[in-house]
C-alpha cells in the first residue's frame, strides 16, 4: 500500500468522522440539508432472538409463571410483574417507580412492551439483554433486593418449577441464570407489532388519519423527532441529554432521598459527586466521562399511550406535556429543566409549533400503541416439601 | 478466628471421657464462676441500643434484631425456630443475647470466631436473617436527625456501615446476667445439690464450663432433627439458602443441618455444635440448637438417657443414671444461673421511631 493510498484513506475517514459529527451535534435541519438522513421510521419485524437463549413453548411457559411471582424477590412480595403491572402499560404508573418494600426506586419503570428490541436496557443503558436486565433488576436493593441463594432455594421447592426446568434445561434443580432466561423468553413474546404506524407504512394508506399524518410530517420534518426516535424501534439507543429534570418528589420526600443518595453511593461516584449531585447523572455511572452527565437512552416511542408518566424521571403525566416540553427547547413548563446544562444536546431547541402542531404531533405519537396487551395471570404453583416425614424419619434412624 | 477443635482437640476429648469414666470428678476444666465486668461507652451503647430495635436496620424495614432477639422473651423467641426474615423461615433457634459479648464464637455452628462486630454484619446482611444492603441503611441512619446527632454524640461522625458494626455490639456489652442466685450466692438447697451432680456425677461441667458454661467448642450430643426445617418449605429453603452460600455440597438432599461441618467440611464434625452458654435458661425455652427440648426437664432427661442418636456422637456422652430427685436439683441449679430478664428501659429502646422519614428541608442546595 502506498503512502499516498494512506493518506486518502485518512482523508476519507475524516470526512466520515466529521460526517458523523454533523449528525450527532448539528440539527436535522443541517443534516437533512447535507442530505444525511437518520433511518426512516418502519414496521416492526420480528424480535431477535439471542443464539444461546432461543424460544420454546416450555420456556416461554415458565418465564410467564416467574414473571408474575413474587417468590423472586427478598422477602417473596416483588417481582417482576410488581414493578411492571400490564394494567400500568407495564410499568408502573408513578414518576418514579415503586421499589423493594421499605424503599422507594428512584428512575421510572419502562414498559416490557417491545422491550425485545433493545440492545441497551435500564434507561442508562445498564445491560444489554433482558436476561441480564431480569438479573440486575431481581437483586437490585430497591427493586427486587433478592439474593442469589435464597430465590434459587426457593425455586427448587416449587415441584412445577422443577419439573419444567428440567424439561427446558435439563438440570437436577432450577438455577436462577437460567430462571431469567426463561423470563427473557416469556418478555420476548410480549411484542406489539400492528400499531397504526406499522400498518401504515405495509401499505394500508388509511391506518392513519389526517391530523396524524400531518403529525407525521412534523416528526420527520419542523419538530426533529425523527433525529433520535427512527427505525422501527423509534429509538436510536444513544444516549442524550434533553433537559428532562430531575424527579421532584427528591426535594419533599425523605424515602426517596435516602435512595437518590444510595444509587450514588452504590454505583460509586466520587465523594465530591455524592456530596453535591443533586440530579440523576445517567451514562455517566456507565462511561465515567463528564460530557456523559445527565444523558439517558432514547426510549421507543411504541406503546406510550399506556405508560404515563413519561421520561427517565417521570415528570410528565401527558404526551401534551412532553410534546410542550421539547416545544419550549427542552424545559418543563415549570421552568425546570436539567441540573446538567452543560451537557444537553444541540439537538434540542424551540421548535415553535402551533398549537395545532402539537395536537397533530400527539395524535401521531398515539399511532404508535395498538390496542392494550392484557394476559390473565397465571395461577401461581405452591410451594411443597422435598422429603416426607418418612424419609427424614430413615436419615434420623441411619445418623 | 475463635476456638476451632482440631483433630487434636478431639482425640483429647476422647481420652478425657475414656478417663471420667473412672473418675466421677472432671478437674481439669475450668470452673463455673462470675462473670467479669465489661466496660464500655454508655453513648455508644444508646446508640446501638437504638439501632437493636429499629426495623429499618432490615431489607424490607419489617424486622429488627429485637424481632428475633425478643426482650421479653429472653432475647430470643419462645419457639424452637427463629422467625427470620418475612418471606422465608429459618432452621435454626435464636440464641439469647444476654452474655453475647463474652463469647468468643458465634452462631450454633461456630461459624463466626471473629468479633461481634463480624457477627452483627452478618445478621443484617444474610438474606434470610435481616436481608439488608448495608448501604441502604446507612442512607437510611443519615435521613434520620436523631442518629445524625446520636452518631456525632458518640463520636463516630456521619452515620456508617462500620459505626453501626461497632455501636450495636458496644450495647450487648451491655446485656449481662444480673442477680442471678448463682453470682449472688443465694442459692437453694435443692440448686446446691444439683451443682454437685453437675460438677460431679452428672459430667455437666466437662463441657459447659467457665464463668459462661460453656467451653465454647463444638461437641455432638445427638440431639435429633427438627423434621419441621425440612417439612415446612418457607423453614427449607432459609436451609437450602444456607447451604448454597456456605458451599455445602449435596444441599438439595440434605436431611440434617451439619452442624460444625459448616466450618471445617470435615464428616466428622457432622452434627456438632457450639456448647451454649447455660446463664439465663429460665427465659429462653425451648432448648437446644433447633429447640427440640421443650423444657429444662427434657434437657435433663436426655442427657440422663446419655443424649441421642448419633454415631459420631461424643463420647463424653453416656446413661448417667440419675434418681429423679437427682434430675430435679440439677434443674433448680440450671435456674440459679438466670438473673434478671432486663426489660427496663436501661437495656430496651422504649421511644418510638419516625413513621416517616424527615425530608431533608432545601435538598437542592445542602451537601448530602
Amino acid at each position: 500500500m502506498s503512502a499516498t493510498n494512506s493518506f486518502c484513506k485518512m482523508i476519507l475517514l475524516l470526512t466520515a468522522a466529521i460526517a458523523g459529527l454533523i449528525i450527532a451535534t448539528g440539527s436535522a435541519a443541517q443534516g437533512i440539508a447535507k442530505g444525511i438522513s437518520p433511518p426512516p421510521l418502519a414496521p416492526l419485524g420480528p424480535p431477535p432472538i439471542p443464539a444461546d437463549n432461543p424460544q420454546s413453548p416450555a420456556k416461554i411457559e415458565w418465564g410467564r409463571y416467574l414473571f408474575f411471582d413474587p417468590r423472586l424477590g427478598g422477602d417473596a412480595s416483588t417481582g417482576c410483574s410488581t414493578c411492571h403491572e400490564p394494567d400500568q402499560g407495564w410499568s408502573w404508573a408513578e414518576d418514579i417507580s415503586r421499589g423493594y418494600p421499605g424503599t422507594v426506586h428512584w428512575r421510572g419503570s419502562q414498559t416490557i412492551i417491545n422491550s425485545a428490541y433493545y440492545s441497551k436496557l435500564f434507561w442508562a443503558g445498564s445491560s444489554t439483554s433482558l436476561e441480564a436486565q431480569a438479573r440486575a433488576a431481581s437483586k437490585g436493593g430497591v427493586a427486587g433486593n433478592g439474593e442469589t441463594d435464597i430465590m434459587e432455594a426457593r425455586l427448587a421447592l416449587i415441584p412445577e418449577y422443577v419439573a419444567l426446568n428440567r424439561t427446558i434445561f435439563g438440570t437436577e434443580w432450577p438455577l436462577l441464570r437460567d430462571a431469567y432466561r426463561a423470563i427473557a423468553a416469556f418478555e420476548r413474546t410480549l411484542v406489539q407489532r400492528d400499531t397504526p404506524l406499522d400498518r401504515y407504512l405495509l401499505g394500508d394508506r388509511t391506518a392513519l388519519s389526517a391530523e396524524q399524518l400531518r403529525g407525521k410530517q412534523l416528526f420527520e420534518g419542523k419538530a426533529g423527532c425523527i433525529q433520535c426516535h427512527n427505525g422501527p424501534l423509534a429509538s436510536d439507543e444513544n444516549f442524550y441529554n434533553i433537559g428532562v429534570p430531575g424527579v421532584k418528589r427528591w426535594e419533599r420526600d425523605g424515602l426517596a432521598q435516602i435512595t437518590f443518595r444510595f444509587e450514588l453511593y452504590a454505583k460509586g461516584v466520587s465523594e465530591t459527586l455524592y456530596r453535591t449531585l443533586k440530579d440523576d447523572p445517567g451514562a455517566y455511572f456507565r462511561s465515567r466521562n463528564r460530557w456523559d452527565m445527565g444523558k439517558f437512552r432514547t426510549p421507543s416511542l411504541r406503546y406510550t399511550l399506556y405508560t404515563a408518566p413519561y421520561m427517565h424521571s417521570g415528570q410528565f403525566d401527558t404526551l401534551e406535556e412532553v410534546v410542550d416540553f421539547y416545544n419550549a427547547g427542552g424545559v418543563a413548563a415549570d421552568g425546570r429543566t436539567t441540573a446538567f446544562p452543560e451537557t444537553k444536546s444541540p439537538l434540542i431547541r424551540p421548535l415553535g409549533l402551533t398549537e395545532l402542531e402539537r395536537e397533530d404531533l400527539v395524535a401521531f405519537i398515539e399511532a404508535f400503541s395498538g390496542e392494550e396487551i392484557l394476559i390473565e395471570k397465571p395461577e401461581l404453583p405452591p410451594y411443597a416439601p422435598l422429603f416426607t416425614r418418612a424419609q427424614l424419619q430413615a436419615a434420623q434412624e441411619a445418623k | 478466628m475463635g476456638v476451632r477443635i482440631t483433630n487434636r482437640h478431639h482425640f483429647l476429648a476422647v481420652i478425657m471421657g475414656t478417663w471420667l469414666a473412672f473418675s466421677a470428678q472432671a478437674t481439669s476444666v475450668p470452673d463455673l464462676g462470675p462473670l467479669p465486668p465489661l466496660q464500655y461507652n454508655k453513648t455508644k451503647a444508646e446508640l446501638g441500643k437504638r439501632l437493636f430495635f429499629d426495623k429499618r436496620l432490615s431489607g424490607n424495614a419489617g424486622i429488627a434484631c429485637a424481632t428475633c432477639h425478643d426482650p421479653t422473651q429472653g432475647w430470643t423467641q419462645n419457639q424452637p425456630l427463629s422467625d427470620g426474615y418475612p418471606g422465608n423461615g429459618h432452621f435454626r433457634n435464636a440464641p439469647t443475647l444476654i452474655n453475647v459479648a463474652y463469647k468468643k464464637v458465634w452462631n450454633h455452628d461456630g461459624r463466626i470466631g471473629t468479633s461481634l462486630d463480624d457477627m452483627v454484619r452478618e445478621m443484617i446482611t444474610e438474606d434470610y436473617i435481616m436481608n439488608m444492603d448495608m448501604r441502604i441503611m446507612q442512607e437510611r441512619l443519615k435521613q434520620d436527625p436523631r442518629y445524625l446527632q446520636m452518631f456525632r454524640d458518640a463520636g463516630y461522625g456521619e452515620p456508617s456501615n462500620g459505626k453501626v458494626r461497632q455501636a450495636i455490639p458496644e450495647y450487648l456489652k451491655s446485656l449481662t446476667s444480673r442477680n442471678a442466685p448463682f453470682d449472688a450466692g443465694t442459692m437453694s438447697a435443692a440448686a446446691k445439690k444439683g451443682l454437685q451432680l453437675f460438677k460431679g456425677k452428672a459430667g455437666c461441667i466437662q463441657c459447659h464450663n467457665g464463668s459462661l458454661a460453656s467451653d465454647g467448642r463444638a461437641h455432638n450430643t445427638g440431639v435429633p432433627e427438627n423434621f419441621d426445617i425440612f417439612l415446612n418449605p418457607e423453614n427449607h429453603q432459609a436451609f437450602i439458602a444456607f447451604a448454597l452460600f456456605q458451599g455445602i455440597e449435596n444441599q438439595m438432599n440434605l436431611k440434617r443441618d451439619p452442624g460444625y461441618y459448616n466450618v471445617t467440611m470435615k464428616q466428622a464434625d457432622m452434627g456438632k455444635f457450639i456448647t451454649p452458654s447455660l446463664r439465663e435458661l429460665k427465659y429462653t425455652a425451648p432448648y437446644m440448637h433447633n429447640g427440640m427440648l421443650a423444657t429444662l426437664e427434657e434437657v435433663v432427661a436426655f442427657y440422663n438417657a446419655g443424649g441421642g442418636k448419633d454415631r459420631r456422637k461424643s463420647p463424653l456422652l453416656k446413661p448417667l443414671g440419675l434418681s429423679d430427685d437427682e434430675q430435679r436439683d440439677l434443674v433448680a441449679f440450671l435456674l440459679a444461673l438466670s438473673g434478671d430478664p432486663l426489660t427496663t428501659a436501661e437495656h430496651v429502646w422504649q421511644e418510638p421511631y419516625p413513621a416517616e422519614y424527615a425530608t431533608i428541608e432545601d435538598w437542592k442546595h445542602v451537601r448530602n
